[in-house]
């Protein structure tokens, strides 16, 4: 009796906790997902907005459809090979950063940390203009360095096997800052008396970083990798303002694509691909968890 | 876990489906707005406009009210970016204003969703407007927005190029136009006797004249008429003008065209009357004209965009809706806006003014605006154009040849059907 | 380590280790640089091509036009209001949601962070319609309430805040328990204390995205005088068939200065860990 009241009473505190949480959540986030999961197996479109219950189920139709269409599959081509380079590209520098800002040896820290986070608040626009600027064929900088070794640099934006390894790398310097910050938070969290430990053990830079740093740090990667993950998966705001999806559809990703189709009023479409590109974070996430799976959880 | 997740919203999903259905479609046919009822307007009028003329449509509200003095108009100025979505979710929550300003190809798409309501016969007149512009607002023979502004495609080029490579008097032919541009390049010194948008977003707007000069059509009323030889004539002819090493097959991203138009690196390129404020600021006052477009072996026509008004059929003030709209599309008042705002009278008889007459600039806006023509206004239009964009980008740089761009176009149209 | 001896190793490696973050700096901070250096430029300055940096009619037009066309302190005010009020909520309710999430057993509990993990995946495009629906019968639409309550409590935070509650030791939360807290004392003065990285990092990001957001709050607000900066921005700078940049530019660094001080207050926390918590 005393065990069940106290799980009972357990139970309660529990929710307790997360119910201001929960209540708004199920309102404005839960509610309208299910409600586009609903418009997902219609054929709703901008034409029946205000009837919007007086339209046919298509149940998977929609998702049929999907792989039928030249951009969806080109657009999942560009957004995966967008993840698999830039998602690890993204946290490896990231962490690099974060570990240099934190081994004590640096100066200006604060200098350091609000300049690394500067491309994270500056606007995309002024950004698009200054990468453009930059990216120039005749007159860019890339084009003039990489002129003095005597290399004729390519129309970055405009030449086809350039254009997204281009913005993969605009996106890992826009989006560094962010991750920066969150792994300078989780470094801070690993006790200072572990490194003095090790250190008396004799540990090498190297030893330390590998045998304690990175294992101390797996949940921050964790909250890392999957955030990015499904930041890059919904990669949309440097085609968007770069390049237009182009050229030839190089860089057309699949929120592009998704956000282009809510515009033409498609919206039973839109939807389908909005969960396709959820199922493949869903995916992506395990793949994570599983990688960087904490031992105490579980 | 994530299956229990799964299977809720299926349940969900299939409660909601249960509920949903189709009804018989209504038949089509042309409708008739409801009258107006005469009088001064009176009440709140609440309007929503996009940008500029969001901005400043409260200068011509405030002449509105001081008219009717029992009638309040509350503009509120919409951003251009994202104004699209802001209409339709308005739409579906029902907190639409009783006034809207629409793109001219939306029109077909808002229509379709029952919201707009049918323009009155007794306070706006067809034959006052532009006819190009009038059909913007007619979907299926009813319509349902007034033309407020305009604008239409010309050349615009650059006057020291144009003088040095002897090009003295517009070409009013397709090859008239090649071969001047050739000069503008070879005997001019430009690097780009021209630039044609190569493809995405709105290249269709460059694009589609040539079609019509050619003879072609969007849609006959039965069915697509994209693969017609008419349209991979005007393709081809799209074509030569990146194959001859006149325009560039790389699209200029905002703000790269206008410097290199006036320092001549680019001697001419097509686009709308807003690239007259724009090139002035710029320092390019006086130095380039513009040319109307050539004609094909069909009519002799250009694109004609803008924006129209439109009433929500729900407006809680809908004659004092209505009778705002009338009066923004009086002769006296659209000339007032151009002054204003610099937007081209979608009214043909606010021409005559002297304040746009007096204009050479203008007068040869004026001229091409009686000839010029828009999409037809189906509510798939703005998809249907984005694939003509994706084809000519292929068209550009030279991955596609004409009569398959034009195959391409019309699959795609077909496949997306008119809406209707 | 024998702490005042400055081995030359580690000399190296500071000279080094300067350097490479130095160079990382300017990359970083350029656009930023060009931004601010612009905003003092006029339109036909900033289109130059090829670029320049510094200006050579310097002008102050830019802010003059921005502060006399634009409502700023309408403006400013619901940023801020919507802005402090979302950031605030998510750090109470996504901290105490973790901390349940994290340690306290209690049914549905799987349930519910999956639901939570799901729904940070779905874009949030295909839900604006529902939601603007749903607001709309709450009677939302038009009303500060109705930009916030959407972002009051967010998958993301609770998602941030539970991983990072996970990595405090269980043993130091037990004694406390043992010492007779309750949960909500615990909750207070063990966990949020420890958290305090983990609530800066959350307060800058949330504070950061409800400052920039855009789409919601301008389909959310049906007169101007609810518009966020942002929204009024994209009004009076971007144009259907041009951009004022002169405007634009001007406009980012004011609607920028916020988040950066935000950011500059906020990052200290990031150092103050467990470390000076007093905890070993």
């Amino acid at each position: 009796m005393p065990a069940r009241s106290g799980t009972l009473a357990r139970a309660v505190t529990g929710w307790a906790f997360a119910l201001p949480f929960a209540a708004l959540f199920l309102v404005f986030t839960a509610g309208p997902v299910v409600a586009s999961l609903a418009m997902s197996v219609t054929d709703i479109r901008s034409a029946d907005l205000l009837d919007p219950l007086g339209v046919n189920v298509v149940a998977f139709d929609n998702y049929a459809r999907l792989f039928a269409d030249p951009k969806f599959v080109q657009a999942a081509v560009n957004t995966a090979v967008f993840v698999v380079v830039g998602v690890p590209l993204t946290m490896a520098l990231a962490l690099l950063v974060a570990l240099g800002l934190n081994s004590g040896l640096v100066r200006f820290r604060t200098l350091f940390r609000v300049g690394y986070y500067l491309p994270v608040v500056t606007s995309i626009v002024a950004i698009s203009v200054v990468w453009r600027f930059l990216l120039q064929p005749d007159s860019g900088l890339f084009n003039e360095l990489l002129g003095l070794v005597g290399i004729d640099g390519p129309s970055w934006l405009d030449d086809r096997p350039f254009a997204l390894p281009t913005l993969i790398v605009m996106a890992a310097w826009r989006n560094l800052g962010f991750a920066m910050v969150i792994f300078l938070a989780g470094l801070q969290a690993i006790p200072k008396d572990l490194y003095e430990a090790a250190t008396i053990d004799g540990a090498r830079t190297l030893a330390r970083l590998r045998y304690l740093t990175v294992p101390m740090l797996r949940p921050t990667m964790l909250f890392v990798a999957v955030i990015t993950t499904i930041g890059y998966v919904q990669f949309f705001e440097e085609p968007f303002v770069m390049t237009q999806g182009g050229p030839l559809d190089s860089t057309l990703s699949l929120a592009y694509h998704t956000y282009n189709q809510f515009g033409f009023g498609n919206y039973g479409y839109a939807s389908a691909m909005g969960y396709v590109l959820f199922v493949v974070v869903v995916l992506l996430s395990i793949a994570w968890f599983r990688l960087l799976r904490n031992t105490h959880e579980q | 876990m994530k299956r229990t997740v799964l299977l809720v919203a299926l349940t969900v999903v299939t409660l909601v489906a249960s509920a949903c259905g189709r009804g018989d479609e209504t038949g089509g046919g042309a409708r008739e707005g409801t009258e107006v009822e005469s009088g001064k307007a009176s009440g709140e009028i609440t309007v929503w406009a996009m940008g500029t003329e969001g901005e400043k449509l409260s200068v011509l509200a405030e002449d509105f009210m001081e008219e009717n003095p029992d009638a309040t108009v509350t503009v509120t100025p919409v951003p251009w970016d994202g104004a699209h979505s802001k209409l339709a979710t308005a739409i579906a929550g029902r907190q639409t204003p009783d006034v809207t300003m629409l793109g001219t190809t939306w029109v077909g798409e808002f229509a379709k969703t029952g919201a707009l309501d049918v323009v009155p016969p007794d306070l706006v007149a067809e034959d006052d407007f532009f006819p190009g512009a009038w059909e913007t607002g007619v979907v299926d023979g009813t319509s349902y927005s007034v033309p407020w502004y305009v604008e239409t495609r010309l050349l615009f080029v650059n006057k020291a190029v144009a003088e040095k490579a002897g090009v003295t008097e517009p070409p009013t032919t397709w090859d008239g136009l090649k071969q001047a541009v050739r000069d503008l390049r070879e005997r001019g010194g430009a690097r780009w006797g021209t630039y044609l948008q190569p493809g995405q977003m709105g290249a269709w707007q460059t694009f589609m004249p040539f079609v019509w000069q050619n003879g072609g059509e969007i849609h006959d009323g039965e069915r697509f008429r994209l693969d017609s030889p008419e349209v991979a004539e005007a393709v081809a002819y799209y074509q030569s003008f990146y194959d001859e090493g006149l325009s560039t097959r790389n699209r200029l991203r905002e703000g790269e065209a206008e410097p290199k138009f006036i320092s001549g690196e680019i001697a001419s390129f097509v686009s709308g009357p807003w690239h007259i404020g724009l090139l002035d600021e710029l320092g390019g006052k006086g130095e380039y004209e513009v040319w109307p477009m050539p004609s094909g072996s069909g009519e002799y026509t250009s694109f004609i965009g803008g924006s129209n008004l439109s009433v929500f059929e729900n407006a809680k003030n809908r004659d004092g809706a209505w009778k705002f709209v009338s009066y923004l599309t009086r002769p006296e008042v659209q000339v007032k806006w151009y002054q204003t705002v610099n937007d081209l009278p979608s009214v043909a008889a606010a021409w005559d003014d002297p304040v746009l007459a007096g204009d050479p600039l203008l007068a040869t806006f004026g001229d091409q605006l009686g000839v010029a023509k828009a999409p037809p206004p189906i509510p798939t239009w703005e998809q249907i154009a984005a694939g003509v964009d994706t084809e000519l980008e292929k068209v550009a740089k030279g991955t596609t040849s004409p009569e398959d761009a034009a195959k391409a176009m019309q699959a795609h149209a077909t496949s997306i059907g008119t809406g209707g | 380590m024998s702490s005042d001896r400055i081995r030359s190793r580690d000399v190296v490696a500071r000279v080094v280790l300067h350097v490479l973050l130095g160079l990382g700096l300017v990359a970083m901070v350029g656009p930023f640089v060009w931004m601010l250096l612009s905003s003092f430029k006029g339109e036909g300055e900033i289109r130059r091509v090829p670029m320049t940096w510094l200006p050579e009619d310097v002008t102050f037009a830019n802010y003059g036009d921005l502060f006399e066309r634009l409502d700023f302190p309408t403006y400013f005010t619901n940023s801020a209001v919507v802005a402090v009020v979302t950031t605030v909520g998510n750090l109470l309710f996504c901290s105490a949601a973790g901390y349940a999430l994290a340690k306290l057993p209690f049914p549905g509990k799987r349930v519910l962070f999956g639901m939570v993990l799901g729904t940070i995946m779905v874009p949030s495009i295909v839900t604006i319609v529902p939601l603007f629906v749903l607001s709309s019968n709450l009677g939302l639409v038009n009303t500060l309430a109705g930009l916030i309550l959407p972002f009051l409590a967010q998958a993301f935070g609770v998602f941030l805040m539970r991983q990072f509650i996970f990595s405090i030791p269980n043993d130091l939360l037990e004694a406390a328990r043992i010492d007779g807290a309750s949960e909500l004392r615990i909750y207070w003065q063990v966990v949020l204390p420890l958290c305090k990285p983990a609530l800066a990092t959350l307060g800058i990001l949330t504070f950061l995205a409800s400052w920039n957001n855009f789409l919601w709050p301008l389909v959310a607000a049906s007169t101007e005088d609810k518009y966020t900066l942002p929204v009024a921005l994209a009004l009076y700078a971007i144009g259907q068939n041009r951009t004022d940049y002169d405007l634009l530019l001007a406009g980012s660094v004011v609607v920028v200065l916020p988040v950066l001080v935000v950011f500059v207050l906020l990052q200290r926390h990031f150092v103050r860990g467990i470390a000076t918590t007093g905890l070993k």
